[in-house]
């Protein structure tokens, strides 16, 4: 068990509690960007530095700039109680919460523990990766040849995505 | 005991826990959309170390689209935000309680 590892863990869990319990939203905001940076660090530690390298840029980058942009437009104050005020929902929800919290331990304990348990098992071993190029590499070339498709029709739904913001928040013009 | 798979996969429980609970509570519309982003977040990283120990490659293409539409989601939600606040003048949920626009 790697130390940073569980350096990175402990630091995006209390960052997430604090995001739930923060009354301020740029506060919110702030702890949810940290939660992004140590997940982008937890995956450059386990040597997937593709994914590491688009989650600083697009989430911590760009999309929680945007979020930031609209708390800081919209001009939202931080209240008193922004929780629910009704008690037995608070309670309800959070024992909800801890009780998936639970079952996917549960679920997790047993899927790591089951020595009889089926695991695919692919070709793309640490060796493998380093001797094809890297990871970039391997994973870039994935994207334009097996998976060049689904990255069409993601560019297009991006588009659609772009034109449906635009017409949505702009002004009325009667 | 505690390996490094395990450890990513039960933070990511937590995240994905802690992100239904902002989901639930808060009521604020962005705090919402911010929920949902922590829950994208806690399913990425799972399918990324899953993924990892499998030796495949499958997740990481799959975490790279779901970003995507992420980034798109979040656009879409937080202009849908700035209509919800120029019709109420306000953005808590229980303001939009009627589907009139």
């Amino acid at each position: 068990m790697s130390l940073v590892l569980v350096i990175l863990s402990v630091i995006s869990a209390i960052l997430a509690v604090t995001m739930l319990f923060a009354k301020n939203p740029i506060t919110s905001a702030l702890c949810l960007l940290g939660v992004l940076i140590m997940s982008a660090g937890i995956y450059g530690m386990i040597g997937e530095h593709m994914i590491a390298t688009i989650q600083l840029v697009v989430y911590a980058g760009a999309i929680m700039v945007l979020f930031i942009f609209s708390i800081m437009l919209l001009n939202i104050e931080s209240e008193k109680a922004d929780h629910t005020d009704n008690p037995g929902i608070f309670f309800s929800s959070v024992a909800l919460g801890l009780a998936a919290f639970g079952m996917f331990g549960v679920a997790i304990y047993k899927h790591f523990t089951t020595a009889n348990i089926y695991r695919p098992q692919g070709v793309f071993s640490s060796e493998m990766v380093a001797a094809l190029g890297g990871n970039s590499k391997v994973l870039s070339h994935a994207l334009f040849s097996q998976f060049y498709v689904s990255f069409e029709v993601i560019s297009l739904a991006l588009l659609v995505a772009v034109v449906g913001a635009v017409v949505l928040a702009k002004r009325k013009i009667d | 005991m505690l390996t490094n798979e395990m450890l990513i996969q039960l933070l990511a429980a937590f995240l994905f826990s802690v992100g239904l609970l902002v989901v639930l509570l808060r009521r604020d519309t962005i705090m919402v959309l911010m929920g949902i982003e922590l829950l994208l977040n806690s399913a990425n990283l799972s399918l990324v170390a899953f993924s990892k120990s499998a030796m495949m490659i499958d997740g990481q293409m799959q975490v790279f689209f779901v970003i995507t539409i992420a980034a798109a989601e979040s656009a879409i939600g937080l202009s849908i935000l700035v209509n919800l606040y120029r019709n109420f003048g306000s953005i808590k949920t229980q303001n939009a309680t009627t589907l009139r626009g």
